[in-house]
């Protein structure tokens, strides 16, 4: 018994410490930068999804993959080879919603990254908006209603309450590009209802959608009501909007935010044990793009933010948490009893297997990086003909950080043609935990017997 | 018999490797057409094959071409227009619609016309005819048989979903209209209606 103390003493105490220090170090080097990222903000896709395609991928990550190489594909200009491969990350998240008892027990005894990744329905949803954008611009307007389909469905099945509006914005304009009014303005409905109990600012444009559809549709009522908590002056009537085209454009700015680690450390002072507990946060971002212009020969139409995707990532984070939580603890007590059983075998041996559960903690920052942190869109209705557009993005401060030209655009009657650009450039505001709102807490408690 | 039991551990360890190895490659079966195999619960060439079937059936029954035949004197010529698919999928309809333009061209009670992205391709061949072929073998311009009747459909679907479990329902609606006065002479429906479990464990 002696000589086991001693032993803890001289050899286990250091080894455990280099422990500490070592897996500190390890955590500092998530805060590199991808060298997509890089390309991305240089605007440069074709680099990035060249590097994309080399880096090496774990099967587990194959959803990641496919998520990640579609957008850099629709940024590449290829969009019919972008919705392969969302259609690819569709397919497998639908089979990766059974729950595998294999990954499970790996999440409880080694770490949750263990598991085959999942996207969280805010990304799922965000999988269907890209499906959808991308046919709307391959004018395959059939195939975008399908999408905004099935998006129905994902979201009845997912989503109880708090909705992504976005995503029904979107679905109301695929409506709305097929002439199918009502059911744009059931779309635009629910996004308003999201929009209410999100607690977010209404956008004017989905203001004027729903007066002017309310009263095309002859639901006197529901417009009154609409007109008197909107109290917006000038909206297009669907008769003056019928004798136009439309020009839509969105702009997806920065980049979602990525996810670090933050980790709980302690040691038992009677054994000597380890433990830890590792969660992910997301970092601050703020994109170098805020807004959008749309500017034709004699006229002019600003864009307006219709969602916040960090807000919509910290909000599923946040979710997850409890989950997560509750996972961390229980590993905590799989790998101390682990090691606790080895130390009676082997004093050695159980050292070497409490630093092993030790450095093996690490929480899952697996994320779908490529996402925009904001979209924003402008709607631009023009005569039937042929136009020259110019769109300029401005910054927080107004000033152009970047400028477009869509030259002798082919405009018809009814027609509505939808751009939409990435603007990936953004800055990391912070990487400190202690913004993250993360309202469980946990006290490890654990004593060897 | 210490070795006996090693050769036997050797032999099992073979076999068991073997069948894992074997599990893991590409395996290829021929199957009939008319095979009736069902993966994913989506719209499937069994699904396709059964809307063709019951369309042509139908068509093919219906007193609309005696009509024609003994009005005009010839038979019918049909064009195919849009089919829509108004589904919750990507589903490509030239499968049916290429079944049925198949058996309605060989029943012989029935003429197609190209259709417009085909007639601009052969248009096309037929000015170069007048160009570089002989002119004896040259097809003239202009004598192109209009079409008399306009194919014309939809695909609606309809998911009822809960939890694991998914209805979907298929409804397909053809729509022959007459291309002098816009007359609706045939409408075809058929109906699919599906259970698909999903599996609440994966390995």
């Amino acid at each position: 018994m002696l000589k086991r103390a001693c032993f803890t003493r001289v050899f286990a105490r250091p080894l455990l410490l280099s422990a500490i220090l070592g897996s500190g170090g390890c955590v500092s080097s998530a805060y590199i930068q991808n060298p997509i990222e890089i390309f991305l903000t240089n605007q440069q896709p074709g680099l990035a999804l060249s590097t994309h395609e080399q880096l090496p991928h774990k099967s587990r990550d194959q959803v990641l993959y496919h998520l990640d190489k579609a957008v850099l594909l629709r940024m590449n200009g290829q969009l019919s080879d972008s919705n392969t491969e969302l259609e690819a990350a569709k397919q497998i998240s639908q089979k990766l919603d059974a729950v595998s008892l294999r990954e499970q027990t790996a999440a409880v005894s080694v770490n949750d990254a263990m598991r085959s990744y999942l996207p969280p329905p805010f990304e799922q949803v965000m999988l269907y908006c890209f499906k959808m954008l991308n046919y709307l611009e391959l004018n395959d307007l059939d195939g975008a209603r399908v999408e905004a389909l099935q998006l129905d469905v994902f979201l009845q099945q997912k989503y109880k309450e708090k909705e992504p509006a976005f995503a029904r914005y979107l679905s109301g304009l695929v409506f709305e590009a097929n002439g199918e009014l009502s059911d744009a303005l059931i779309a635009y409905r629910k996004a308003h209802q999201a929009y209410q109990a999100a607690n977010t600012k209404i956008p004017q444009q989905l203001q004027a959608d729903l007066l002017r559809l309310t009263e095309h549709q002859g639901l006197k009522d529901e417009h009154r009501k609409l007109s008197e908590a909107f109290k917006l002056d000038n909206w297009i009537t669907q008769a003056e909007l019928s004798k136009q085209g439309e020009i839509i454009a969105i702009a997806f700015s920065g980049l979602v935010p990525h996810k670090h680690e933050t980790s709980i450390m302690a040691q038992d002072p009677g054994s000597g044990q380890l433990h830890r507990i590792s969660i992910p946060f997301y970092e601050q971002r703020k994109p170098d793009v805020e807004n959008l212009h749309l500017v034709s020969l004699n006229k002019r139409q600003t864009g307006e933010l219709f969602a916040n995707i960090d807000q919509q990532a910290n909000a599923s984070l946040n979710d997850q948490m409890p989950g997560i939580m509750g996972r961390a603890v229980a590993r905590v007590a799989v790998k101390n009893k682990l090691s606790d059983n080895m130390s009676k075998e082997n004093e050695l041996l159980g050292v070497i297997t409490n630093i092993a559960g030790f450095i093996s903690e690490q929480a899952d920052t697996r994320s779908w990086y490529t996402l925009p942190q904001e979209i924003i869109i402008s709607r631009m209705p023009l005569a039937p003909g042929i136009h020259d557009i110019k769109v300029t993005f401005e910054n927080s401060a107004g000033a152009n950080v970047k400028a477009r030209e869509l030259n002798q655009v082919s405009l018809q009657q009814k027609q509505k043609l939808f751009f939409s650009w990435h603007l990936p450039a953004s800055t990391v505001t912070s990487r400190k935990r202690n913004h993250a709102n993360t309202s469980t807490s946990t006290t490890i408690i654990y004593r060897s017997r | 018999m210490n070795s006996k039991l090693t050769s036997a551990v050797t032999l099992a360890s073979v076999l068991v490797v073997s069948g894992l190895l074997s599990a893991c490659s590409t395996s290829v079966e021929r199957m009939d057409t008319q095979e009736v195999v069902d993966l994913s619960g989506v719209w499937n060439d069994t699904d396709s094959r059964l809307v063709s079937e019951e369309m042509i059936a139908d068509v093919l029954s219906r007193p609309w071409i005696g009509s024609f035949v003994g009005s005009e004197g010839h038979p019918p010529a049909v064009i195919v227009g849009e089919i829509r698919n108004l589904s919750h999928e990507h589903i490509n309809v030239n499968t049916f619609v290429g079944d049925m333009e198949r058996e309605l061209i060989n029943s012989g009670k029935v003429e197609f016309v190209a259709s417009s992205t085909e007639r601009g391709e052969i248009r096309e061949e037929r000015k170069d005819q007048e160009l570089h072929a002989r002119q004896d073998t040259a097809n003239a311009m202009g004598q192109e048989i209009g079409a008399d009747f306009m194919l014309k459909g939809t695909i609606n679907s309809i998911l009822d979903t809960e939890g694991k479990k998914q209805v979907r329902y298929y409804q397909i609606d053809l729509t022959l209209i007459s291309m002098a006065d816009n007359r609706k002479v045939w409408v075809g429906q058929k109906k699919i209606k599906k259970l698909v479990k999903q599996p609440g464990l994966r390995w």
